[in-house]
């Protein structure tokens, strides 16, 4: 059996643990490194589902409630007692306990592996996000860089779902959703360039660290000297991943009033299930993107000067939460106040106005980073 | 001369950064609105715990006055479409009431049946849900009770005995007259032996006559 070195030396003496005992007993040379890696990727990939199912949960019941009562009446209000505060749990169940169709003259490879894919890149998009000091699943040198390709393969499964399902709707759906994406990953990348050049890193976790200072209230957008191109990337940004994560008013790809439901037009039951919480994981992700990069990840005055510990962690990921929550938030504000753009529109800002601004900013920030590293000392 | 048809453009100076200008303007104010709205109390109530206010002349679901009915066939004589439908046994003056039914399936709520009612104790209410788990529920009772009440119970009982006291008093005085030599006639004879009857049957209903 293939061991490791590093991890496969001395087998520690037993403590008196029931746990150690259990693992000293099983594996007396110490667990090997396949296990170690299996079991990792286990339990990390268990505590982001849960994860995800918890906050798109919570997202879709917060968006029922934030179109009611921007329409001025009331959401869901019966299921659960309190405000329906369990309407999403119902509409879970139900989905789960509903037939899974597969189309007559569907690609069945395509049309069943589509969801998995899209879930899947969702999912893996949680693995570089900075939760907390003691609480991130990998810190992933090229983090944001990693975010953004792997959110692009999302795209992808929504073209073979719309492939697959053998149905116009669906292809168009699709056929737009890549139109789009194509055309918004140049500006999505382009607007995280300017912190990206602020922190001299792509790495999540650097970016937050960095945002530490003023009692943990030096965010990218409060700096002196950096939020007047901060904040406008920012907007760009948030343009751009409104459109990147299918958001209104960019929801051509299942927009319901043209083409019935897009791209998952003949989904059922626990497959259209995966798709919903794709959109919704992916706005967690997107909005938690530009919590770490604008402001300040975890940090927050009281949390930041606390010692290391499971209660800094613990209030450091409910920092980075809330703060990713209220962005999610602003995304379902907006949808609920712009209506749907053409097709021509989307194009013509993507290219014409998001991708020129972009680069307008990202030049900005390396002309001011230049001076700034050529007199380190006169300016704060 | 031909009128000129073309689409007037707008002045293309500062088009690029106006757009931009217009776009993040219009959304600000546009969100600004939203905002307000998200806060505003809801128009809409929480409908089987709270109801909008009905119309005074609201056509609802009717309801029926049961102590002044006569049962006098007006209101199903003058439905247009046959849906209302009552049964009764009369008592002397006293109903009891077996059915007063309205089918609403058919039903179109006209209100025509209200206009004929010489006691005016039909309605029509305010009540608008046809909610129900079968078809055949739609065929509602108006009535708040059926058979007789206790008070109907004691006014017949008065009645009879009323009725009884008098058969006696007529008995008595037709008596006295045969006592006293005058002569007599069939008439006066029958109703005396009908007046010995009714006092050992005044439990019975007296006079039954089931109507329509």
């Amino acid at each position: 059996m293939l061991t490791d070195p590093v991890t496969a030396a001395a087998p520690a003496p037993p403590q008196g643990n029931l746990w150690t005992d259990l693992m000293h007993g099983v594996f007396p040379d110490g667990m090997p490194w396949w296990m170690v890696a299996v079991l990792g990727a286990a339990v990390a990939f268990a505590a982001v589902m849960l994860f995800v199912t918890v906050i798109a949960m919570f997202s879709i019941w917060l968006e029922r409630k934030v179109a009611g009562h921007i329409q001025v009446r009331l959401g869901p209000m019966r299921v659960g007692g309190w405000h329906g505060w369990a309407q999403s749990v119902a509409d879970g169940v139900k989905l789960l306990l509903k037939e899974d169709v597969v189309v007559t003259g569907a690609d069945r490879l395509l049309f069943k592996l589509a969801p998995a894919l899209v879930l899947g890149t969702a999912l893996a998009m949680f693995v570089a996000l900075p939760f907390a000091p003691g609480l991130q699943i990998a810190d992933v040198d090229l983090g944001v860089f990693f975010l953004i390709s792997i959110s692009s393969i999302t795209t992808i499964g929504v073209i073979m779902a719309g492939w697959g399902s053998n149905n116009k709707w669906s292809v168009y759906g699709a056929m737009r959703e890549a139109a789009q994406v194509a055309s918004y990953e140049i500006p999505l990348g382009l607007s995280l360039m300017p912190p990206v050049i602020y922190y001299g890193s792509l790495s999540l976790r650097t970016a937050t660290d960095m945002q530490a200072g003023w009692l943990g209230l030096h965010w990218y957008v409060f700096d002196p000297l950096h939020f007047w191109i901060a904040i406008p990337s920012f907007v760009l940004f948030f343009v751009a991943a409104l459109a990147e994560t299918k958001r209104a008013p960019f929801d051509l790809a299942e927009s319901e009033s043209e083409l019935v439901a897009g791209f998952h037009t003949e989904y059922s039951g626990i497959r259209f299930s995966f798709f919903f919480l794709e959109e919704y994981a992916a706005m967690f992700v997107m909005s938690a993107v530009g919590a770490a990069l604008w402001f300040g990840g975890w940090n927050f005055p009281g949390v930041t000067q606390m010692p290391e510990g499971a209660l800094r962690d613990f209030l450091c990921v409910v920092v980075f939460t809330v703060k990713s929550m209220l962005l999610v938030f602003v995304m379902m504000w907006v949808r609920w106040t712009l209506p749907r753009i053409r097709i021509d529109q989307v194009m013509t800002l993507g290219y014409k106005y998001l991708t020129p601004l972009s680069l307008i900013l990202v030049f900005a920030a390396a002309v001011l980073e230049y001076f700034l590293a050529l007199a380190p000392s006169v300016l704060p | 001369m031909m009128t000129d048809l073309s689409i007037p453009t707008a002045p293309r100076k500062r088009r690029y950064w106006g757009n931009v200008w217009d776009a993040v303007k219009s959304t600000a104010i546009g969100m600004g609105i939203t905002f307000k709205y998200l806060w505003s109390k809801s128009v809409t109530v929480q409908y089987p715990d709270e109801k909008l206010p009905t119309d005074e002349r609201y056509r609802g679901i009717h309801y029926l006055e049961e102590d002044l009915c006569i049962c006098c066939d007006a209101c199903a004589k003058a439905c247009p479409i046959d849906c209302i439908e009552m049964e009764a046994t009369r008592h002397g003056k006293e109903l009891e009431w077996h059915k007063f039914t309205l089918d609403y399936q058919k039903c179109m709520f006209c209100e025509l049946c209200v206009y004929p009612c010489p006691k005016d104790c039909i309605h029509m209410g305010k009540e608008y849900a046809l909610v129900v788990e079968d078809r055949g529920q739609l065929v509602m009772d108006l009535l708040s009770w059926k058979g007789l009440t206790e008070d109907q119970k004691v006014r017949i009982a008065e009645a009879e005995a009323k009725k009884a006291a008098k058969a006696a008093a007529q008995a008595a005085a037709q008596a006295a007259a045969k006592g006293g030599g005058a002569k007599m006639d069939a008439g006066g004879g029958g109703g005396g032996g009908g007046g010995g009857d009714s006092a050992a049957g005044a439990s019975d209903a007296a006079e039954t006559e089931p109507t329509h």
